[in-house]
């Protein structure tokens, strides 16, 4: 049977659709939220999915991705605050618009808009992910080697204040990675005579820390912010007027949201404030924005849910985290007995197409309950905090546990949520250090067998044309910031 | 030699507003930060001497410490940057200092102190009781006075988790000391 119609076949399981429901509820619910993201939430949904088969697990956990992205774009238009930070450039117009009582028409804008940019990124992935893991397959340890090189150089430029704090953490997130015993010797290291920490240290655990305990520290801060609520609520799909004005738009965004998704490390939040800058700088209409213009709700909607699909072809085609949530992701592909990377599009592609399937169920999904059920989720913010963060630590700390039944790994989130909050106190983001811990293993290994290959000849690995490339667009990654204020300047 | 952040009340940095002549070449908040990364990377590198020696051989010449020691250098070598970045990111407006100009809370530090006991407690109370523990004592803590919502969350709440993970994800929980004690103690009375 061909792969794509066995893949879909395998979405089109009624326990699977359950579960991708499952997955668009909680995704909407929790980007609704302000303070809860969608790494988070894919992070403390992972322990759930460990006695699911693999299939049912990704795809629940991709729908919430594409779902999350969208939900944020509900707290951003009713009450100006955006519940996750993709949806950041989608208040800039959305509230204004919602205040001059047309939040029903501002939303059905982000609904249609996250789902164009949903759809069209997919269709991407469709043909990208087999080709890219088609040249992939002739990639050799060097070559791998510089490829990680590079997706980690391209923390530099993720989004954050500090290009350097993202490199420091990329790198202690690699650092981390190699506790435990080398597999080339057999050497324990950084074990400090801990028992459990010869298999390393889990990903999960990290994960949840990270993401999950050290935004309940920082929200135990502001557990008192009340917001501004927009009540009267019907939800329009947008005229045929406000689709004339848009489409321009939107395909712009489309387009480059995908592609932003594509490099490795850039996620959607990068994606939106890029679409919301090219929306307003194509605009007829430049002075309208800010004051509530469809093309400034448009333009992020439609870039932060195409960098959802976008981002997920580097991550299934190579094996490289194309965003902070596809980090996660990985890290669940990893935990259910996968190889991402070229050979899982080879061995198994049909259960690439399923997640194919399993993300363009969802975004139909979030269409509907997001339009009939907006009313609804903005009342999720009335939710009061000092229940909210309780109940995320203890879904943290019994997920935590339930990775490998050990309390050792419960102190690992505990340890890693209290870091975590001293980092993002001092401008370092969790993401860049999930994707260090996440690509260690495999920058390890490829360097290992390069340099068993080259003698431990370093200079052999210029003898490759592919990874002159990739050492060549580090460079530019890691010079871009410092660079791209002087060469603008010059224009 | 100026420190960015000594002139500024609290100590905090100036947060990159104001006249650039004035602008010192060192943020202290952040030499303060590299020097804690530093003294870490130190730690980490005397650790990686310790690593058992093994054959060049057996290593195929890539020895266990290579890989973390190249890391560490770099990682060096990117944190002595940090107290200089300010001058990078004054010129491009970005505000390192947003997050940090305000103290921590000690909310903050109370709550991280309480996940501590938490965690502590669960090889003693159990799951079940270290879950009715964080929904109790994290409310209480934060001033959540509404007993409406409050109670049934701590009713209710720890029971469906229990469920959730024992039952429907088969997940086994260690009992801890406390509630079989309990149970064994209700069962001698009765």
């Amino acid at each position: 049977m061909d792969p794509m119609i066995e893949g879909l076949l395998l979405i089109a399981d009624p326990f699977n659709i359950f579960l991708i429901f499952v997955g668009v509820v909680v995704g909407v619910t929790v980007g609704a939220l302000p303070g809860l993201s969608s790494p988070m939430a894919v992070a403390l949904l992972l322990p759930f999915t460990i006695s699911l088969e693999p299939v049912p697990a990704i795809a629940m956990l991709a729908a919430l991705y594409c779902a999350g992205t969208f939900g944020g774009s509900i707290t951003a238009i009713l009450i100006n605050a955006p519940g996750a930070p993709p949806a950041v450039a989608t208040a800039f117009d959305g509230y204004p618009m919602a205040k001059r009582g047309e939040a029903g028409r501002a939303l059905g804008l982000a609904a249609v808009s996250s789902v164009a940019g949903g759809v069209f990124s997919l269709v991407v992935f469709l043909f990208a992910t087999p080709l890219l893991a088609k040249l992939a397959l002739q990639f050799r340890p060097p070559e791998y080697f510089a490829l990680t090189v590079f997706a980690l150089s391209m923390l530099a430029s993720i989004s954050g204040r500090s290009s350097l704090r993202n490199l420091i953490a990329g790198a202690f997130g690699v650092l981390i990675g190699t506790a435990g015993i080398h597999l080339t010797t057999g050497v324990e290291r950084f074990t400090f005579g801990v028992y459990e920490l010869t298999e390393g240290i889990h990903f999960v655990p990290v994960l949840i820390g990270l993401f999950a305990v050290a935004e309940l520290l920082n929200q135990s801060q502001s557990l008192h912010v009340t917001y501004e609520r927009i009540t009267t609520v019907v939800v329009k799909l947008p005229s045929r007027e406000d689709f004339r004005r848009v489409w321009r738009c939107v395909l712009r965004s489309c387009g480059i949201g995908t592609f932003i998704g594509i490099l490795p490390a850039e996620g959607a939040t990068v994606a939106a404030i890029m679409g919301y800058n090219e929306a307003k700088r194509w605009s007829k209409y430049k002075e309208e924005f800010g004051t509530g213009t469809p093309e400034g709700i448009a333009g992020p909607e439609a870039a932060n849910n195409a960098a959802t699909g976008g981002a997920m072809v580097p991550t299934l085609a190579l094996g490289i985290p194309g965003s902070g949530t596809t980090a996660v992701i990985l890290a669940a592909l990893i935990m259910h007995g996968f190889r991402p990377g070229p050979y899982l599009m080879r061995e198994t592609p049909e259960f690439v197409y399923a997640i194919f399937g399993a993300m363009l169920l969802a975004n139909f999904m979030f269409l509907g309950i997001g339009l009939a059920g907006a009313k609804v989720f903005s009342r999720i913010t009335m939710i009061p905090r000092g229940i909210l963060w309780p109940a995320v630590f203890v879904f943290s700390m019994i997920g935590a546990y339930a990775y490998s039944s050990a309390v050792f790994d419960v102190w690992v989130m505990l340890i890693s949520g209290l870091v975590g909050f001293l980092m993002l106190r001092h401008g370092f983001g969790p993401a860049p250090l999930v994707m260090g811990l996440i690509l260690g293993k495999l920058v390890e290994e490829s360097l290992s067998q390069s340099m068993i290959m080259f003698d431990s000849n370093w200079l052999r690995f210029f003898e490759s044309p592919i990874v002159l490339m990739f050492f060549g667009l580090t460079l530019a990654s890691l010079l871009w910031p410092v660079l791209s204020p002087l060469l603008l300047r010059r224009k | 030699m100026k420190v960015h952040g000594e002139e500024t009340p609290g100590g905090r940095g100036g947060g990159g507003q104001g006249d650039a002549s004035s602008v010192p070449l060192v943020h202290a908040t952040d030499l303060k930060l590299c020097l804690i990364i530093l003294a870490g990377c130190a730690a980490l590198y005397l650790g990686t001497t310790r690593f058992e020696k093994v054959a060049d051989l057996f290593a195929q010449d890539v020895p266990p410490e290579f890989f973390p020691r190249l890391l560490i250098w770099t990682i060096v070598v990117l944190t002595v940057l940090l107290p200089f970045e300010h001058l990078y990111l004054r010129r491009r407006q970005k505000d390192i200092d947003k997050d940090r100009r305000k103290a921590v809370k000690p909310i903050a530090y109370i709550t991280g102190a309480l996940l501590c006991v938490v965690v502590a407690s669960i090889s003693v109370l159990g799951p079940w009781l270290t879950m009715t523990l964080v929904c109790v004592a994290l409310p209480t803590l934060w001033h959540e006075r509404r007993l409406k919502v409050v109670i049934p969350f701590v009713v209710i709440f720890p029971a469906l988790v229990t469920l959730l993970f024992s039952r429907v994800l088969a997940v086994h929980f260690e009992p801890g000391y406390v509630l079989p004690a309990l149970l064994e103690a209700w069962q001698w009375i009765r």
